[in-house]
């Protein structure tokens, strides 16, 4: 085992809240705004209002399905070496996703992100080792009409081997991504088998409320076995109670809700438990994602995941901050140490600021190292006998150094991060260099990326072929930062 | 009781918060014989002033500013119908149609919103939440609204803001409606982009804004 994980309740208590949260499901009830969920439901045991919508759950119901969800949920990319499984593969580390903006590299000025952005964002988070799924950060404002999620997975999978996740507005475009992704796998058979999209929503709309269109897209992709997941979002003061508990039993009552429709619709989905849980700040109503309250929540939802035997984590590590300065490094920094150690597995976490509203280049790199770092922790000490190094301490002896030994040697780039952007150097040799602050050396470390070519890139022939199929698509290619 | 007592303690039940404090200094004052209208713009309204300078300097919170406004609106439940008995017409800041974009079931920030118009003198027809671009154009035209306000929480449906704008210019009909828009997916950036009349970074903002446009 890699760490003991930092547990915030007892195991009774996680057993109130599991209780608790049945009865919210089974007294308070869901509002389910699709009528074909609302069937789902009426199918398999609960008890739905037809005029309202309204959906309550009997406890032995929710147990049942609940006890199909199964323990992991795999990301597959367009190259199989970067699949990861969560929780066995540890940290999953993602780019936050959909951001209307983009910090511009030049200028430094936000403004409306494109589908050129996206592609460069993609080649970066396919180099970047810190990150293992690239969730697409933006939207794309020069998107052609009716190609609007078109224009976000076509750069994104272009340019990106490893798992590429997000959304879609409406089913007409799930139909034209899941289009492309089969045209990438060379036909929907192979697609089916190794789908490599990987698709998620926000289906249930705090408190307790499932919309249309999200749900909708849920079950079309359960029905067909395809990857999807599900983020809940209850904010503490306006969503849910102003109390933590009160927050975490509203997330879980809508956690439990979503992932038991799953299983109606087809048993044994893969599911994670993933949230974005803040609470409100209260002297103007703020929302806060990047709070400290935020990295309590997903630790205690992790010990509530390890209860349920599903893998778990969401948005965390998300800042308010408005660019790379002490707050954004604190705020994505303490979140994501404190979801690791508590158990989290999956962290929506890189490359945004201003909540989810712009992305930066700079930031994702950033992010990156403050990752790689996360990982380090869920490695912990990897305690062994070989590792207490008995015979070495004995062969070194009293007064004698370790820096010039074997054992040093084969250990010295494994045991600890070698960080590319945090200071290690004299001050003297940093004033020598002209003083360069994270954003600078992030940014210069974006650039040099980008500046490479991208052998992430697929083939003339599929490329050919996919722009055939979509006509007036984007061109999708990744440029470097100064052209 | 002296009327300036009474208006001093109608205004001091806003400042405190509690509904049974107003609806209790509301029902002393029409026992008195004060008029409706006066028991407003003289003990009512003075408070919300101060609600509004205290949430201002943050020496109150968003829910205390919430718990005065729903408390006002208490008060006019028993009050409107007074003023209209008496013929008294109350004179509206302006028409407000608010609601939140298609494909978005975000309601909580659009009915704070709503709140604070309604206490501050706005009539609003509130669409709800996932609402089509040609009921707020339906909306505003039955109405003769004075501001189309449109909120959005996600981002990849917050392009229906924009769709609303462009089908009142497709109609002719931009000139006629000042359109302002809100809700954390947006930016006053966005909010020039696509040529809205204004942004507002929240609903106490939002007001003050909607102020200002309709003077």
């Amino acid at each position: 085992m890699h760490m003991r994980h930092i547990e915030l309740l007892t195991a009774k208590q996680v057993e109130r809240v599991h209780e608790a949260s049945l009865e919210v499901l089974e007294n308070v009830g869901i509002l389910a705004h699709f009528s074909a969920a609302r069937e789902v439901f009426a199918r398999h045991g609960c008890t739905v209002d037809g005029s309202s919508g309204l959906v309550t759950f009997p406890p032995e119901v929710v147990e049942r399905y609940m006890a199909m969800a199964p323990p992991s949920f795999t990301f597959r990319g367009r190259d199989p070496r970067f699949d990861r499984t969560i929780p066995d593969d540890g940290p999953v580390v993602v780019t936050g996703s959909s951001a209307p903006n983009v910090v511009d590299p030049l200028t430094g000025v936000e403004r409306r992100a494109t589908s050129g952005d996206i592609a460069n964002i993609a080649h970066l988070v396919n180099d970047l080792p810190g990150f293992d799924v690239f969730s697409i950060s933006t939207l794309a404002a020069d998107a052609p009409e009716g190609q609007f999620s078109l224009s976000r997975f076509y750069p994104a999978l272009k340019n990106c081997l490893k798992p590429v996740r997000s959304n879609t507005p409406n089913m007409a475009d799930l139909h034209q991504v899941v289009a492309l992704g089969e045209l990438i796998a060379g036909s929907a058979d192979a697609y089916r088998e190794r789908p490599i999209i990987n698709h998620h929503y926000c289906p249930m709309v705090s408190p307790l409320t499932m919309d249309v269109d999200s749900t909708e897209a849920v079950m079309w992709l359960t029905e067909r076995g395809l990857p999807v997941y599900t983020t809940v979002v209850p904010n503490a003061g306006l969503t849910a109670p102003m109390t933590m508990m009160g927050c975490l039993v509203v997330g879980n009552a809508e956690f439990l809700a979503i992932t038991v429709f799953q299983q109606m619709v087809r048993e044994h989905t893969p599911v994670i438990y993933a949230s974005l849980p803040t609470v409100a700040d209260m002297r103007t109503g703020a929302y806060a994602p990047g709070a400290i309250e935020t990295g309590i929540l997903i630790g205690a939802q992790a010990q509530l995941a390890r209860f349920y035997g599903v893998p778990s984590g969401g948005y965390i590590g998300l800042t308010n901050a408005h660019s790379n300065d002490a707050q954004s490094g604190f705020e994505t920094g303490m979140n994501t140490v404190f979801g690791v150690s508590a158990g989290a597995t999956l962290l929506n976490m890189g490359g945004l600021f201003s909540s989810l509203m712009a992305f930066d280049f700079a930031k994702a790199v950033v992010d990156n190292e403050i990752a790689l770092m996360d990982k380090r922790v869920w490695r912990g000490l990897e305690f062994s006998e070989e590792n207490l190094a008995l015979e070495e301490i004995a062969s070194a002896g009293p007064g004698g150094s370790y820096m010039g030994r074997k054992h040093t040697r084969a250990r010295m780039k494994t045991t600890a991060v070698l960080p590319e952007l945090a200071a290690r150097d004299m001050r003297a040799q940093w004033e020598e260099a002209g003083r360069p602050d994270i954003h600078a050396r992030a940014l210069a470390e974006a650039r040099r990326i980008l500046a490479e070519p991208n052998d992430a890139v697929w083939d003339a022939a599929l490329d050919a072929t996919i722009r055939d199929h979509f006509a007036g698509l984007v061109a999708g290619d990744a440029t470097p930062l100064e052209a | 009781m002296a009327d300036g007592d009474i208006f001093e303690q109608l205004k001091q039940s806003i400042i405190d918060q509690d509904e049974d404090e107003v609806l209790a200094a509301v029902d002393k004052a029409l026992g008195d014989g004060v008029d409706a209208k006066a028991i407003i713009d003289k003990g009512l309204l003075p408070g919300l002033n101060v609600i509004g300078e205290q949430f201002e300097s943050e020496d109150i919170f968003l829910p205390e500013l919430m718990q005065a406004a729903l408390a006002f609106q208490a008060a006019m439940v028993v009050l409107e119908p007074k003023i209209k008995e008496s013929g008294g017409a109350d004179a509206k800041k302006g028409k407000i149609v608010l609601g939140t974009v298609k494909g978005d079931l975000h309601s909580i920030g659009k009915n704070i919103l709503k709140l604070l118009y309604e206490t501050s003198g706005f009539e609003v027809w509130d669409l709800g939440i996932d609402v089509d671009l040609f009921q707020f154009v339906d909306k505003a035209k039955e109405v003769d609204a004075d501001i189309i306000a449109i909120s959005a929480l996600l981002t990849t449906t917050l392009i229906g803001q924009r769709d609303v704008i462009e089908a009142l210019k497709d109609q002719g009909n931009r000139e006629r409606f000042k359109v302002i828009v809100g809700g954390g997916a947006t930016t006053k950036e966005w909010a020039d982009t696509i040529g809205a009349d204004g942004w507002a970074a929240s609903a106490y903002e939002a007001v003050t804004l909607s102020a200002k446009l309709v003077s």
